[in-house]
């Protein structure tokens, strides 16, 4: 039998905000790993502890009880974070770059030369079908032009893990399905994994796995198993 | 709505209100602190120029009119304390025998005074020896007749046997200049000085000594009625000019002819008025441009969060706030700011005054402070309104709501950037500085004897011009540097920033409206800083040359006029302790046509070895040069500038002098050749005079008397010096030196405490220079704390984000540094030569404060890199967080 590396592994992981009477417990004792070329929708209520779950896969947040590791990833928490790319519910763009070089971003961090970076960036915003905005910035966008630009700097980026949370919420009904479609055929022909999170019924048909949460507790991975 | 909004914002966005507070405050306590300087300084100058006279007024009896009946109008006048008699004779001449040799002088005066006149008077006469009361004969008489306390003296009489009269003590006339004034003659036929010789008498001694007037063919004794005025004056010198000469004229009126006031206390509040004038230059020129650029800090520290405070607005009229009541929360806004930082300021106004002038600065007066504290917060509220609420107002009228949202746009060129205005605004101050600097050209006219003081306030045009339209400039050069330079820029980052060189020079670029306003504030506050500085510098560099010119060196010992001392009694001085140098110095008189002028022969090879001469006391050649070429050919002579006019010379042309030779005691013509042109000499009066070489004079006179012996002590210990010298050489020589020349020749602008202003004024600009660079881009990176947190999210490193941090801290830095430095000198050139009445003698270099300067740079570059440290170092809070929080 192959051994299969997880990519996340959650372990009873649990992030609390605030302390004493106002602590919010956000995420409570989740355990959970997600394995390469897994496509995985976390839905649950406005709330739930799904935005929260996913930054601790990202590894953005720390969890105050448990833990969370990437035994597939660099120990390295810069390194690690060209393995894993997200795609943030609210505008991530840096306002000074115009979108050819928020796309570029991951790229030149990782250290792509030039010539490739070029290509990449190009190949990316062709995907999503935001080409003709290369040279625009991002206040010069619109909210859904902006998310599929994100969406373009994670694809460009070529990570082993996809974090998106509600990357289609600000897009209408057809550019986000054709969003989840690029993403879709993005991870499988680089062999990565995909975690969204959704309200959207059509985008969670779309994806194998599904879990759900609930007052900061994922009710159904252990039952539904995590591989694709 | 109101309440929970303002709670919102001292909780959710206290650094940015704090930092426009404290914008607010560094203006506020700059206008208090130098507003109450600018009071407080033009009452000690009135206190100082009426205690510097010892008489208030001099009534002269004039001929035929009863003193008794003046001296009881006098005393009934309103404002009069005090009024005494004093008589006025002249004498043919002095003489005694002591040791069996008797000594003779020349004409002189005899002063008749009551029996109470000085104790009214207190600083007209000074006791240096003997008894207060009795004959008493002034200094240099007693040296020339060699008498002391106990000998006698024969008062030559016109017409009349001479009188005996035993010396009970000797005196000092410290005023003799006023006292000796002719009444109601106008200055330029005054006498250029006080008789040598003087006896004064008890009155009784007087009547009875004079008494031969009435019947011989002798001048009748004249008589003034001296005046002590209790008045109540104004603080302000100009208002207490204008009501002394009222009341001197008043006094003239109801005198009816009988006399003529001599108004020695209005003279003094004369040159005190125009010396207030000079601080109120003093004040505009350094306290305001510190004011204004006090006010631009706030501005760029509002600015840098007006972003966001746009689309906090326009998220409250999405929510359907009326604009009306986004307004009302600007205005709430504005508010808290502006009182906040008006309190602050007057704190740190009170500390900063307290610190620069003392606990209680003279003249100061609790409704002067309230009043300065006043318009000092009022300006504070205005800086608020314009700062905060006016940008506010303004985006709520012209700015949609979707436009408010945007952070970053493209940046497009300005309004006067297109237009040029920066360019208009140098040329406009090359303009207005040559114009008003060209011919005559005179910052303050005050007139003698005119009420009214004429001001060329035009010429801080030239300055102010200059300082907006060079900063402009320099925001152009950044603004293309940084659209047109992003490769370069990557260049030089990429130290720094490593693979992340290109995107921040791409970044640097498009936020290159914050950046260049950061780097033009630190530009300004430098370059105000330095020109403040280099100001301040050069005053004292020029006060302490006044005072070496006035005193001639460190120590100057000045012969008796009747005394022969030769060269070779300097040995003897040059064995105290303290002294390194002792440099003998001729003076005699010399006639020019039929002027007579003053002659100083000196050893032109050591004279600088004892007193510094600069170039600007010369003219067709350098100091050096024209006492080379006195060296080199013995008949050279320096002459005025007005001698060169009235007698057409050109040089090397012969002039003729004649002076007195010492073996025939008759006037004899002697050849010389003119040289050059001199302005200022160590020990030279200001009108005109001749410098030569002493071993010429001496040739030629026969002569080798020294007039004074310059004395160099390194700058250090003159009192000491000076009172060894004076002990060893007793009351016939006087012994000065420059700490007390300091004190008594610098106008009454040099008196006040200009050095706590400088004090105040320098620390304000390293404040302001540290601010500005410091909190500008601190403020300015925390609003950019999302674009580091989706770095770090992308795999930024933390060297990366410092990296990027602190390559726009260096571009502020070195920008701001040269920028500044640039516009500082421009400035101090130009302001050293627009406030050039402010310097007595005008500098022939501008003395630099390097050790100041120095500081400031490292001030500047402690607060800037601060700045991009801490930055860096919050970029590093987990990302989410960040990213959650803004």
């Amino acid at each position: 039998m192959n051994h299969i590396e997880n990519l996340v592994v959650c372990t009873d992981a649990s992030r609390t905000f605030g302390s004493g009477l106002s602590a919010v417990v956000a995420v409570q004792g989740t355990t959970a790993q997600v394995v390469p070329g897994a496509r995985i929708a976390i839905a649950g209520p406005s709330g739930s502890g799904k935005s929260t779950l996913l930054h601790l896969m990202a590894g953005l947040e720390l969890p105050t009880r448990g833990q969370v590791t990437w035994p597939s990833f660099s120990t390295d928490a810069a390194e690690r974070t060209q393995d894993i790319g997200v795609v943030f519910q609210s505008p991530s763009l840096v306002p000074a770059l115009d979108v050819a070089e928020n796309t570029a971003l991951p790229l030149i961090l990782a250290g792509v030369d030039e010539q490739e970076c070029r290509a990449r960036v190009a190949e990316a915003l062709e995907r999503v079908g935001v080409s003709d905005l290369a040279g625009k910035l991002p206040e010069e966008l619109s909210g859904g032009q902006a998310q599929r630009v994100a969406v373009a700097r994670v694809l460009a980026q070529r990570p082993r893990l996809i974090l998106a949370d509600e990357p289609t919420g600000q897009l209408d009904h057809a550019t986000g399905q054709h969003l989840i479609d690029v993403l879709l055929a993005t991870t499988a022909q680089i062999g990565a994994a995909l975690v969204v999170t959704t309200h959207d019924r059509t985008v969670l048909e779309r994806l194998d796995t599904h879990w759900s949460m609930h007052e900061g507790r994922l009710l159904t991975a252990a039952t539904q198993g995590v591989l694709s | 709505m109101t309440i929970t909004w303002l709670a919102g914002l001292l909780r959710r966005r206290t650094g940015r209100l704090a930092a426009t507070a404290v914008g607010i405050s560094l203006a506020v306590a700059l206008i208090a602190a130098l507003g109450t300087f600018l009071t407080t300084s033009k009452a000690t100058m009135t206190a100082r120029a009426v205690h510097s006279v010892a008489v208030d007024w001099q009534v002269q009896v004039q001929p035929g009119a009863d003193p008794a009946a003046v001296l009881n109008t006098v005393t009934k006048t309103a404002g009069v304390t005090a009024a005494e008699r004093v008589s006025m004779a002249a004498t043919t001449g002095l003489s005694s025998t002591v040791g069996g040799t008797t000594q003779s002088t020349g004409p002189g005066v005899v002063l008749g005074l009551t029996p109470t006149y000085r104790h009214t008077f207190p600083g007209e006469i000074r006791q240096l020896s003997g008894s207060p009361t009795g004959v008493l004969l002034a200094q240099q008489t007693a040296a020339n007749l060699h008498v002391r306390p106990g000998d006698t003296v024969s008062i030559g009489r016109a017409g009349s046997a001479p009188v005996v009269v035993i010396v009970a003590g000797v005196v000092d006339l410290p005023q003799a200049d006023s006292l000796f004034q002719k009444v109601g003659a106008p200055p330029k036929s005054q006498p250029s000085a006080p008789p040598d010789n003087v006896i004064l008498l008890p009155q009784a001694t007087f009547d009875t000594v004079m008494s031969h007037a009435s019947t011989a063919a002798a001048p009748a004794p004249t008589t003034q009625i001296h005046v002590v005025r209790g008045a109540p004056l104004s603080s302000d010198p100009a208002a207490a000019y204008e009501s002394v000469i009222g009341a001197a004229h008043n006094l003239e009126a109801q005198l009816a002819g009988a006399g003529v006031v001599g108004n020695d206390l209005g003279a003094a509040l004369e040159g005190a008025r125009s010396d207030a004038i000079y601080a109120q230059m003093l004040f505009l020129f350094l306290g305001l441009p510190g004011a204004v650029l006090a006010a631009l800090l706030t501005a760029a520290l509002a600015s840098a969060g007006a972003d966001r405070r746009r689309a906090e607005q326009a998220l409250l009229r999405t929510r359907g706030l009326a604009p009306r009541k986004v307004a009302r929360l600007a205005v709430v806004e504005a508010l808290l700011v502006g009182t906040v930082g008006g309190v602050l300021g007057l704190g740190i106004g009170a500390a900063a005054g307290r610190l620069a002038f003392g606990p209680s600065p003279a003249g100061s007066s609790a409704s002067t402070t309230l009043i300065w504290a006043a318009i000092a917060f009022v300006a504070g509220l205005a800086i608020a309104t314009l700062t905060v609420l006016v940008p506010a107002l303004r985006d709520l009228r012209t700015r949609t709501v979707a436009q408010s949202r945007h952070a970053v746009g493209r940046p497009h060129t300005p309004w006067w950037m297109k237009s040029g205005v920066d360019f208009m605004l140098i040329a406009g101050a090359l303009f207005v500085f040559w114009a008003s600097s060209s011919n005559n050209y005179s910052l303050v006219l005050a007139p003698e004897g005119v009420a009214t003081i004429s001001v060329s306030y035009w010429a801080f045009l030239g300055p102010a011009l200059l300082w907006l339209g060079a900063a402009m400039l320099l925001w152009r050069i950044v603004d293309l540097a940084l659209k047109h330079g992003r490769r370069p820029l990557a260049r030089l980052i990429a130290p720094l920033t490593g693979r992340l060189a290109q995107t921040g020079a791409s970044s640097m670029s498009r936020q290159r409206r914050p950046l260049a306003r950061a780097l033009v504030l630190v530009a300004l506050a430098i370059s105000f800083a330095a020109s403040t500085a280099t100001f301040n510098a050069t005053y004292q560099q020029q006060a302490e040359a006044d005072a070496q010119l006035s005193n001639g060196a460190d120590v100057t010992v000045t012969e008796s006029p009747g005394l022969r001392v030769a060269p070779a009694a300097g040995a003897g001085m040059q064995s105290v302790a303290g002294v390194r140098h002792v440099e003998p110095v001729q003076h005699r008189f010399a006639y020019v046509g039929a002027d007579l002028q003053d002659l100083y022969g000196v050893r032109p090879a050591s004279i600088t070895s004892a007193t510094a001469l600069q170039d600007a006391y010369f003219t067709g050649g350098t100091a050096k040069a024209l006492m080379a070429k006195l060296a080199a050919q013995p008949d050279a002579i320096l002459v005025s500038d007005e001698t060169v006019k009235d007698f057409q010379l050109a040089p090397g042309d012969l002039i003729n002098l004649r002076l007195q030779d010492s073996r025939t005691k008759k006037l004899q013509t002697v050849p010389f050749h003119y040289a050059g042109i001199v302005k200022e000499f160590p020990t030279a009066p200001k009108d005109s005079f001749f410098v030569a070489n002493a071993d010429y004079i001496t040739k030629v006179t026969g002569s080798n008397a020294v007039g004074a012996f310059l004395i160099d002590t390194g700058g250090t210990n003159q009192s000491s010096v000076a009172a060894d010298l004076q002990r060893r050489l007793g009351a016939a020589a006087t012994v000065t030196n420059v700490t007390e020349a300091r004190s008594q020749v610098g106008s009454s602008l040099t008196s006040v405490n200009l050095a706590g202003l400088t004090r105040l004024e320098l620390v304000f600009a390293v404040l302001l220079a540290a601010s500005a660079g410091g909190i500008v881009l601190a403020v300015g990176l925390a609003e950019r704390r999302r674009s580091l947190a989706i770095l770090s999210v992308l795999g930024a490193r933390r060297r990366q984000l410092r990296g990027l941090a602190l390559s726009e801290g260096l571009l502020i830095t070195v920008g701001g540094l040269i920028g500044g430095g640039l516009i500082a000198w421009g400035l101090s050139q130009m302001l050293i030569k627009v406030l050039t009445g402010v310097f007595d003698p005008p500098p022939s270099v501008i003395a630099i404060p390097w050790g100041y300067l120095t500081i400031t740079v490292l001030t500047v570059v402690s607060a800037l890199g601060t700045a991009a440290m801490v930055s860096a170092r919050a970029s590093t809070r987990p990302a989410v967080e960040e990213l959650r929080d803004l």
